[in-house]
C-alpha cells in the first residue's frame, strides 16, 4: 500500500515536473533563435518575410543573387507570409514584446505603413541615416513609408494606376485605346454603353463592398479620405461623392460588373467577360496569365474626375520593405541600399519577370523600360507606366486609413442598396471618428 | 485518552458542522487525490484564469498598441460600447442567427436521432457517419466550400438556373438576407450532426420498457416521442442547448471567412467584430477586451436562465 501510494505520489510530482519543464523549454528555444536572430553587427544572412511568390518573392530570389555576386558567403531567408498573417503576426509580437522572433526584413503594405510605425515604434528601425539614397525615389512614394520626418521603408514596387483595355474588344465596337485617352469619366461612360451595347461586354469590374475603384478615382482628384492634419472627410467631399455617384451610375448601367472575391475578379478578366481593367500596374502580372490573349491588351491613363484638380493618375497598393527592431541593421541596410535601391541590374530582371515597374528613379533610364511588350499589342507600357507615375498626386493614409476604406465600402453597399448617398457617408464619417477616439 | 479528546472536540465546534475526525488512512488518501489534481488545477489556472483575469485588467485600459494605461474612468471602454453602433449591429446579427438557428437545429437533430434509434432501420452506421460526418470537417474548410457552392457562378445558382427557378444568378452572399442565411444554412448543416450524436447516446440510455408501456396504454408514435422520449432526453437537451447558445454567441469562422463580415458589416458576429477591433484595424486590445467580458457575461446570463428554465433535476 505504501510503496503504491509513493509510486502515485512520484508519478503525479513528475507530471508536474514535466510539464514544466516543458513551459521552460519553450523558453530556452526563443532565446536561441533570438541569438540566431541577429546580435552579431555584421553577418551573411538575413531573414525576409514576404507574401506573393510570383512577385516581390521572385524579387527577392532576384535581390539575393545580385548581392551574391559582390558578397559570395551571403544567404537570403526568405519565408512566405500572407500579408494577413503578417499584420497579425506583427500586431501579435509586438503586444507580446517578443521582438526576437521578427525577421530582418519585412514586406508592408505603403497603405498600412504609418499605422504599424504609429501604433508600434519598437517593430521597426529608423533608416534615416543609412546608406539608402532616398531622394532616389519619387517624394509621394517615400511619404507613405515617412513619420515625422523619420524613414522606416525603402518602396519596393508602385501602386501606379492603370487603363489595362482589351483591343479587340473596343475594336468589335467601332473603338480604340486613343478614344479611351485623356477622357473624362462621364465620356468613359458614353464610350462604355456604346461597348455594351456591341458586344454585351461590361467595361470594369471590381468586388462588391471593396471602394478601390472608388479611391482611385478619388485619388486620381488629388483627394484623401483625411485632411492634412489627419481628420476624416468622408461628408463634404466632392470628389468622393461625385465618384460615387459615377460608380453607381456605371453598376446601374451594367457597365461595371460586380463580384464577390478576388478569384472572380481575376476571373471575369482572364476569361474575357469585361472589356478592361483599372488598378494597380502590379495587376498586369495577373492579365499576363492569359496568355491566349496576347497581344489584345493595351494600356493607357485613367479617366478623370470632373472636379478641380482632376488628374488622369493614380495609384492602389503597393509596398514597402522595412528593416525591424531585431535586425542585423548593417547588413540589411547594406542588402537594401545595394539592391532595390542601388541596383538597375536587378530591377532590369524583375521588370519583364513580374512586371515589377521600380519606384527607384534611376532604374526607369534603363533601356529594358523602354522595350515594347509582346503581349500589349508591341506597346512600351512599362515607359508609358514610368510617365504615369509622376503624375500621381499623394494621398494621405495616416493610421487610420483601413477604417475609413471600410466604412466607406460600407457605405457603398448601402448606397448600392438604394439608401440616402448623404446619410450612408455621414455614418461612414463618424464610424472612422469613433475608431479614432 | 479522555484528556485528548476534550481539547480537540472545542475547535470543532467553533467550525460549525458534525465533521468527522478523518483517520490518518483517509487523510493520506485525499491528499493524494490533491496531489493528482494539482498539476491539471495549476496547469488550468495558469493557462485560463490567469489570462482571463488579465484580460479583465487590459479591459479597463486604453491607448494605443502596446502603449496602454489605465483609461479615465476606468470602465472607458465599456461605457464606449454604448455608442459603438458596430457593435450593436453585431450584437444584433449574432442574436438573429441564435434565435433563428439554435432551435432548428436542436429539434431537427432530435427528429434525426429518433429515426436513426429506430432498430428496423437499414443501414444504421451509414446513416449515423454520414449525419455526424460534417462535424469532422474543420470550420474554416467547410467555409470555403460553402462561399464558392453560394458565389455568384458558384454551384447552387448553376442547378437553381439548370432548373429554371431564376431568371439570372442570385447574389447569395452580397445582399444581407441571402448571406445571414447561408451563414445559417452552414451552421445547420455543420452542427446538427454533432448534436444528434448526444441525442442518440441520451436515447440509448432511455429504457425500452417505458416505451412499450406507452405502446400499450395506447399512445401512438408521437404521443410516446413528445410524453416518453423527450421528458427523458431533457438533461442531455439542456446540455445541447447551452452548448449551442455558448458556440452561437462565440461564432467566427463563418463570419470569418464564409462572408468576411460583409455586405456592409451586416453578417459579422460580436466575435469577429472583436477580431478586427484587435488586429486588424489599429489595435485597441483594451476595448477588445472588454468586448470579450460583455460576451461572456451574455453567455453566461443566457445559461443560467436555460439552466434554471430547463433543469428540474431537484
Amino acid at each position: 500500500m505504501k510503496k503504491l501510494r509513493t509510486g502515485m505520489a512520484l508519478a503525479a510530482t513528475a507530471t508536474f515536473a514535466l510539464t514544466l519543464a516543458a513551459c521552460s523549454g519553450g523558453d530556452s528555444n526563443e532565446g536561441a533563435s533570438g541569438d540566431a536572430g541577429g546580435d552579431e553587427p555584421m553577418g551573411n544572412s538575413l531573414t525576409v518575410w514576404a507574401w506573393d511568390p510570383a512577385f516581390n518573392i521572385y524579387a527577392l530570389q532576384e535581390a539575393e543573387k545580385v548581392y551574391q555576386a559582390e558578397h559570395p558567403d551571403f544567404t537570403l531567408d526568405i519565408q512566405e507570409v500572407t500579408w494577413e498573417d503578417l499584420q497579425t503576426k506583427l500586431t501579435t509580437l509586438a503586444q507580446s514584446q517578443e521582438f526576437e522572433e521578427l525577421p530582418d526584413i519585412f514586406l508592408m503594405q505603403n497603405n498600412a505603413f504609418q499605422k504599424n510605425v504609429i501604433n508600434y515604434p519598437d517593430l521597426f528601425t529608423d533608416i534615416t541615416d543609412s546608406s539608402v539614397a532616398f531622394d532616389e525615389f519619387p517624394e509621394g512614394v517615400t511619404a507613405y513609408s515617412t513619420i515625422d520626418g523619420a524613414n522606416y521603408g525603402v518602396p519596393f514596387d508602385a501602386g501606379t494606376a492603370i487603363n489595362a483595355m482589351r483591343t479587340d474588344i473596343l475594336e468589335e465596337a467601332g473603338l480604340t485605346l486613343d478614344d479611351f485617352t485623356d477622357i473624362t469619366w462621364d465620356e468613359y461612360i458614353a464610350l462604355g454603353e456604346q461597348v455594351l451595347e456591341a458586344t454585351g461586354k461590361p467595361m470594369l469590374s471590381g468586388i462588391a463592398g471593396e471602394p478601390d475603384t472608388i479611391l482611385m478615382m478619388l485619388q486620381s482628384a488629388g483627394q484623401s479620405l483625411f485632411d492634412d492634419e489627419g481628420n476624416p472627410t468622408i461628408t463634404d467631399n466632392e470628389a468622393l461623392s461625385t465618384s460615387i455617384e459615377l460608380y453607381s451610375e456605371m453598376v446601374e448601367k451594367g457597365i461595371y460588373l460586380e463580384v464577390n472575391s478576388w478569384d472572380e475578379y481575376i476571373a471575369s478578366i482572364v476569361n474575357g467577360n469585361v472589356a478592361s481593367t483599372i488598378n494597380g500596374v502590379w495587376i498586369s502580372g495577373s492579365i499576363q496569365t492569359a496568355e491566349d490573349q496576347a497581344g489584345m491588351w493595351g494600356v493607357t491613363n485613367l479617366p478623370s474626375v470632373d472636379v478641380d484638380g482632376a488628374t488622369h493618375f493614380s495609384a492602389n497598393g503597393g509596398s514597402s520593405w522595412a528593416v525591424s527592431s531585431n535586425a542585423d541593421v548593417a547588413l540589411a541596410e547594406d542588402f537594401l541600399s545595394a539592391t532595390f535601391a542601388g541596383s538597375t541590374e536587378l530591377y532590369d530582371t524583375i521588370l519583364p519577370g513580374a512586371g515589377a515597374v521600380a519606384n527607384w528613379l534611376p532604374a526607369g533610364d534603363s533601356e529594358v523600360y523602354a522595350e515594347p511588350q509582346e503581349f500589349f499589342g508591341g506597346q512600351a507600357i512599362y515607359a508609358d507606366v514610368l510617365s504615369f507615375a509622376a503624375g500621381v498626386p499623394s494621398n494621405n493614409t495616416g493610421a487610420y486609413y483601413y477604417e475609413a476604406r471600410d466604412a466607406v465600402g460600407a457605405a457603398i453597399t448601402q448606397i448600392m442598396g438604394g439608401a440616402d448617398a448623404a446619410t450612408a457617408l455621414g455614418e461612414a464619417q463618424s464610424t472612422v471618428e469613433f475608431a479614432m477616439n | 485518552m479522555t484528556p485528548v479528546v476534550v481539547p480537540d472536540r472545542a475547535p470543532k465546534k467553533k467550525s460549525k458542522g458534525p465533521k468527522i475526525k478523518p483517520s490518518p488512512a483517509a487523510r493520506r488518501r485525499s491528499l493524494t487525490g490533491w496531489a493528482f489534481l494539482l498539476p491539471a488545477a495549476i496547469l488550468i489556472g495558469i493557462m485560463m484564469f490567469w489570462p482571463m483575469f488579465q484580460a479583465l485588467i487590459l479591459s479597463f485600459k486604453t491607448g494605443r498598441g502596446s502603449a496602454l494605461d489605465f483609461a479615465d474612468p476606468l470602465w472607458f471602454n465599456y461605457t464606449r460600447m454604448l455608442e459603438d453602433e458596430i457593435f450593436k449591429m453585431t450584437v444584433g446579427t449574432t442574436l438573429l442567427y441564435l434565435a433563428i438557428q439554435v432551435p432548428l437545429m436542436l429539434v431537427t437533430a432530435l427528429i434525426l436521432a429518433n429515426i436513426l434509434n429506430n432498430p428496423r432501420l437499414k443501414f444504421k452506421g451509414f446513416w449515423r457517419t454520414a449525419i455526424f460526418l460534417p462535424a469532422a470537417i474543420s470550420l474554416v474548410s467547410y467555409s470555403l466550400v460553402f462561399r464558392t457552392i453560394f458565389a455568384t457562378d458558384g454551384l447552387v445558382n448553376d442547378w437553381l438556373l439548370a432548373l429554371n427557378l431564376i431568371d439570372g444568378p442570385v447574389n447569395w452572399l452580397g445582399n444581407t438576407d441571402t448571406a445571414r442565411m447561408v451563414i445559417i444554412l452552414g451552421l445547420l448543416w455543420r452542427w446538427t450532426g454533432y448534436n444528434m450524436i448526444f441525442y442518440l447516446a441520451g436515447l440509448q440510455n432511455i429504457d425500452p420498457t417505458t416505451l412499450e408501456a406507452a405502446k400499450m396504454d395506447g399512445a401512438g408514435p408521437i404521443r410516446t416521442f413528445f410524453s416518453v422520449t423527450v421528458p427523458q432526453l431533457k438533461p442531455m437537451i439542456l446540455l445541447t442547448v447551452i452548448m449551442s447558445t455558448n458556440g452561437t454567441l462565440q461564432l467566427f469562422d463563418e463570419s470569418f471567412n464564409l462572408t468576411r463580415g460583409g455586405p456592409a458589416n451586416t453578417t459579422m458576429t460580436m466575435s469577429h467584430y472583436l477580431y478586427e477591433v484587435s488586429f486588424v484595424n489599429n489595435p485597441n486590445f483594451g476595448y477588445g477586451a472588454a468586448l470579450s467580458y460583455v460576451i461572456l457575461v451574455m453567455v453566461a446570463i443566457l445559461a443560467a436562465i436555460q439552466m434554471k428554465v430547463g433543469d428540474k433535476r431537484d
